[in-house]
C-alpha cells in the first residue's frame, strides 16, 4: 500500500495546501517570524461574508489544522479563528460586525482569555457590577499566549449567568506568570483582582453569551479531534518511514515482526480515530441533537490512541524518540498533550457518567446529565 | 554470628533521618530530576559512614553486607526520600573493576568512585549502534603507550556533568563483530572530546552526544584484555539491568502518585472521574509487591554466583513497565494543572506538579535504555523457545 493512497487528508483542498506548506516551511522552528495565523487570513474564515469575512465552515478551519499539524507546526487556529468569531457572534450585531470585521482583516489581534485544559464553557471569571461599569476576578491558568492580543475575550459569571467581555490587552495588563506548555508554544496565567472595564466591554449576556460559550466548546472539541487525527497520521508516516530505514543486526527494523505488529496496531488504530472524526463533524452538519455527548466520547476515546500511538511511536525510534529534534517525537508530544486541551478524558469521563464520579459535575453551561449543549 | 535485621532497619533509618540533608530529601520527595549536585553529596556522607558501596566486597571497600540488608538499605533509603546510589560509577564500572580491573587500576579508581570524586557516563550506543551494539564503529588505534580514539558516541546521559566516561571502541576489526572490543576509561577533559546537549521531551538535560577527535588515552585505562571487551560489557548490562534500588524506589513512587490522585480528587470535587486511576494503582501495587520477591531472588543468585538466566530481563521489564504505569497515572492526574505550564519561562515559578509531566516523558525511555524491552523480550523468548 502506497502512502499516497493509505493516508488521503481528511479536509482536502486549498487551505490545506497552503497550511501545509507554511508548516513544512517552518518545522522545528524555534520562534515564528511575526503573526502568521492573521497574516495568512486564516482568521477570516469562520467570519461571515457580510462582516468581510470567508463564510466557512469549521470544515475549512479543520483542513488548516491539518495541514499545519502533518508538519508537526503548532499555531492557535482553533483560539483565534474559532473560538473568537463564535463567542463575538453573541453581541448585538453592530458591535458584533464591528469587531468580526477588525478579526477578518487583521487590524485587530483578538484572543480567548480561557485555561487551554478547560472548555469555553467552563467559565473561571467572576463579573460584579460597579456604579459605571464591571469589575472582574479570577485566575485564568494555562492561556494560549503564542501569539500577540490586542484585545481579550473573557468569558465570566454575571449575576449568576454566562457573560462575555471584551477588554483591550493592556487594560488586563500581564500575564501572572508565562510557561513553554508541553508541545511547545506558550502559554500564560493570568490573574485578574477586581479589573475595573467600562459598560460597554460586556458585549453578550445571557441566553446569546450560553449559546456561544456552546458552539465554541464544540469547534473546539471539533478541531482539536481533526489536529490529533491529523497529527496521527503524520505519526505512522514517520514511524513507517523510521522502520524502513533504520537497520539494527544488518536488517532494517521493518523485517522484525513485533514492529510490524505494532506499526500495524497503530495504523488500524488510526483508520478508526479517523472514521470517529468524520462521524462527529457528520453529526455537526446535522446539528444533532447529541453532539456535546459524541464530541466527548471522542475526546475520551481518542486520548486513549493518541498516547498509545504516541509512546508506540517513541519506543519505535529507540534514542531518537526522545529527542525533540526528531518530527516524530514532536508529532508525539503533540499527541499527548492534545488530550489536556478542552478538557482531558477524565473531565469528560466524568460527563459521560456522573454517577461514576461521585459527585456532581460542577455546572457549566451545557447540561451535564445528557452533555448535550443544545 | 546472627544478624539482628531489626535492629539493623533501625540503625539506618536513624542515619537516614539525621544525615541527609533536607534539601536534598526535599528533590526527591517531588519527584524531580536528581543532579550530580545532590548524589554526590550523599555519596561523600554514605561513604563517611562506610556504607558508600553496599554492592561491593568488603576488599573493594564495600559493606559486604548480605542480600537482606541490602534490600533493607535500598528501602530504607527510600521510605525517607534519600536519593538513590549513582548508578554509573556505583553500580556499573565499579564493579566491572572489581572484576577485571588490575590491582593498580582497582587502586586507581575505586576509592574515587567511593568518595565521589570521580562522576562517570557511559560511553555504549553510537548513531547507527542501539540495539545492535557489537556493531558500533567507534575506533581506538595503538600509538605507543597511548590509544587514539574517534568516533562519536550518542545518548551519553550526564555526560556534561561527568568526569570519566567508561567507553566501548573497536580496537581491531575481527571475523565476529563482538570480538575486537575494548572497554577504555577516558577523562571527560581529554583534548578531542566535545560535548553536545540533546534536547529530551521531559524538558530536563540528561542526554548529550559526545564527539572523539583523536583523543589519546593511556593504555593503563583499558580494562580487562584487548578485544575482550565485549565480556566486560556484558557483565556491566547483565547489573545494569539489576539495579537493588529499582524496585523500593518503584514502591516510593508508588506511594508519591496515590497521594497525588488523592489530592486530585479532592481538589476536582466531582468534575473529573478517577476511578480508572485508581484501579490502576491497584494493580501497580500488587505488581510492585510481585517485583520485590522477583528482586530478592535474583539478587541472591547473584551474589552465590548461581546462573540468573532471564532474571536480569524479567526484572528490567517489569520495572520499566511499572515505572511507565506509574507515571502515566501521574500525568492522568496532573495534565490538566501542568500540561500547559510544563516549563517554566521568564521569571516564573516552577509548577510543582509539571515535574510528574517530565517524570512521565523521562520515564518512556525506561524501556529504550540499557537495552529496549523488545530485546529483552528476545532473551525471555530465546530461553523459553531456543534461538
Amino acid at each position: 500500500m502506497s502512502t499516497t493512497t493509505s493516508f488521503p487528508p481528511l479536509f482536502p483542498g486549498m487551505l490545506l495546501d497552503a497550511a501545509g506548506r507554511y508548516a513544512q516551511d517552518h518545522a522545528g522552528a524555534a520562534e515564528l517570524p511575526g503573526d502568521p495565523v492573521r497574516e495568512l487570513g486564516w482568521t477570516a474564515t469562520l467570519v461571515p461574508e457580510a462582516a468581510g469575512g470567508v463564510g466557512g465552515t469549521l470544515a475549512d478551519l479543520a483542513s488548516i489544522v491539518e495541514g499545519l499539524a502533518t508538519h508537526g507546526l503548532h499555531l492557535p487556529v482553533v483560539e483565534t479563528c474559532a473560538v473568537v468569531p463564535l463567542l463575538l457572534q453573541a453581541a448585538a450585531p453592530e458591535t458584533a460586525n464591528r469587531w468580526l470585521e477588525a478579526v477578518a482583516e487583521g487590524s485587530a489581534q483578538l484572543a480567548p482569555l480561557c485555561a487551554l485544559a478547560a472548555t469555553p464553557d467552563e467559565i473561571a471569571v467572576d463579573a460584579t457590577h460597579l456604579d459605571i461599569g464591571f469589575e472582574l476576578s479570577g485566575r485564568v491558568q494555562g492561556v494560549d499566549a503564542s501569539l500577540p492580543a490586542t484585545h481579550w475575550l473573557v468569558p465570566a459569571t454575571l449575576d449568576g449567568e454566562a457573560a462575555i467581555f471584551l477588554v483591550d490587552a493592556e487594560r488586563i495588563g500581564a500575564p501572572a506568570a508565562t510557561y513553554r506548555t508541553m508541545e511547545g508554544p506558550r502559554g500564560a496565567d493570568f490573574a485578574l483582582d477586581g479589573l475595573a472595564v467600562p459598560e460597554a466591554a460586556c458585549i453578550a449576556r445571557g441566553e446569546p453569551a450560553r449559546t456561544a460559550l456552546a458552539a465554541a466548546t464544540d469547534a473546539a472539541l471539533l478541531l482539536t479531534a481533526a489536529d490529533t487525527v491529523a497529527a496521527l497520521a503524520a505519526l505512522v508516516q514517520q514511524t513507517v518511514a523510521h522502520l524502513k530505514e533504520r537497520r539494527q543486526f544488518g536488517v532494517t527494523l521493518s523485517t522484525f515482526q513485533v514492529l510490524r505488529h505494532r506499526t500495524a496496531d497503530m495504523y488500524v488504530k488510526y483508520l478508526g480515530a479517523k472514521g470517529l472524526v468524520v462521524h462527529c463533524f457528520d453529526q455537526q452538519a446535522q446539528q444533532a441533537p447529541d453532539l456535546r455527548r459524541t464530541l466527548r466520547l471522542a475526546k475520551v476515546s481518542l486520548a486513549e490512541t493518541a498516547r498509545h500511538c504516541a509512546e508506540a511511536a517513541i519506543q519505535m525510534h529507540g534514542g531518537m524518540g526522545v529527542s525533540e529534534e526528531v518530527l516524530a517525537t514532536r508529532l508525539a508530544q503533540r499527541l499527548i498533550a492534545s488530550e489536556f486541551r478542552y478538557g482531558d478524558r477524565l473531565s469528560h469521563a466524568a460527563h459521560l457518567h456522573p454517577a461514576r464520579a461521585h459527585a456532581t459535575p460542577s455546572p457549566s453551561v451545557s447540561n451535564p446529565r445528557t452533555g448535550s449543549a443544545r | 554470628m546472627s544478624i539482628d535485621y531489626a535492629a539493623f532497619r533501625r540503625e539506618l533509618e536513624a542515619f537516614a533521618r539525621a544525615s541527609c540533608p533536607p534539601e536534598i530529601r526535599a528533590v526527591v520527595a517531588a519527584g524531580q530530576k536528581i543532579t550530580k549536585r545532590e548524589y554526590q553529596a550523599w555519596q561523600k556522607i554514605l561513604h563517611a559512614r562506610g556504607w558508600g558501596a553496599p554492592s561491593w566486597p568488603v576488599e573493594a571497600g564495600g559493606t559486604g553486607w548480605d542480600i537482606r540488608q541490602r534490600l533493607i538499605f535500598e528501602e530504607v533509603m527510600a521510605e525517607n526520600d534519600c536519593p538513590p546510589l549513582y548508578h554509573h560509577g556505583l553500580g556499573h564500572i565499579g564493579p566491572v573493576i572489581v572484576r577485571f580491573g588490575t590491582p593498580a587500576q582497582k587502586a586507581r579508581f575505586l576509592p574515587r568512585i567511593l568518595d565521589g570524586s570521580d562522576w562517570w557516563c557511559q560511553g555504549y550506543s553510537e548513531p547507527g549502534s542501539g540495539s545492535d551494539l557489537a556493531s558500533l564503529t567507534t575506533s581506538a588505534r595503538r600509538e605507543g603507550d597511548d590509544w587514539v580514539v574517534n568516533g562519536q558516541k550518542i545518548w551519553t546521559s550526564h555526560a556534561h556533568e561527568a568526569n570519566m566516561i567508561y567507553m566501548l571502541v573497536r580496537t581491531s576489526k575481527e571475523a565476529k563483530k563482538q570480538e575486537g572490543i575494548s572497554l577504555l576509561l577516558v577523562p571527560m577533559d581529554a583534548p578531542g572530546i566535545t560535548v553536545r546537549p540533546i534536547r529530551t521531551i521531559d524538558g530536563w538535560h540528561h542526554l548529550n552526544e559526545v564527539f572523539f577527535d583523536e583523543v589519546r588515552v593511556s593504555a593503563d585505562n583499558l580494562i580487562g584484555e584487548v578485544g575482550k571487551g565485549w565480556t566486560c560489557a556484558k557483565f556491566l548490562l547483565e547489573r545494569e539491568r539489576l539495579p537493588p534500588a529499582n524496585v523500593a524506589r518503584l514502591e516510593l513512587v508508588r506511594r508519591q502518585v496515590t497521594r497525588l490522585v488523592e489530592e486530585a480528587a479532592q481538589a476536582a470535587a466531582g468534575r473529573r472521574d478517577f476511578s480508572s486511576l485508581q484501579h490502576k494503582l491497584l494493580l501497580c501495587e500488587a505488581d510492585v509487591k510481585g517485583a520485590r520477591v522477583m528482586m530478592a531472588q535474583a539478587t541472591d543468585d547473584l551474589i552465590h554466583q548461581r546462573p540468573l538466566g532471564v532474571q536480569p530481563s524479567a526484572i528490567k521489564m517489569t520495572c520499566a513497565d511499572v515505572a511507565q504505569r506509574l507515571t502515566t497515572i501521574a500525568l492522568d492526574a496532573v495534565g490538566p494543572e501542568a500540561a500547559h505550564r510544563f516549563l517554566a519561562l521568564d521569571d516564573a515559578e516552577d509548577v510543582p506538579a509539571a515535574t510528574w509531566i517530565q517524570n512521565y516523558m523521562f520515564t518512556r525511555a525506561r524501556t529504550i535504555a540499557g537495552g529496549t524491552s523488545e530485546v529483552q523480550r528476545n532473551v525471555v523468548a530465546n530461553e523459553l523457545l531456543g534461538a
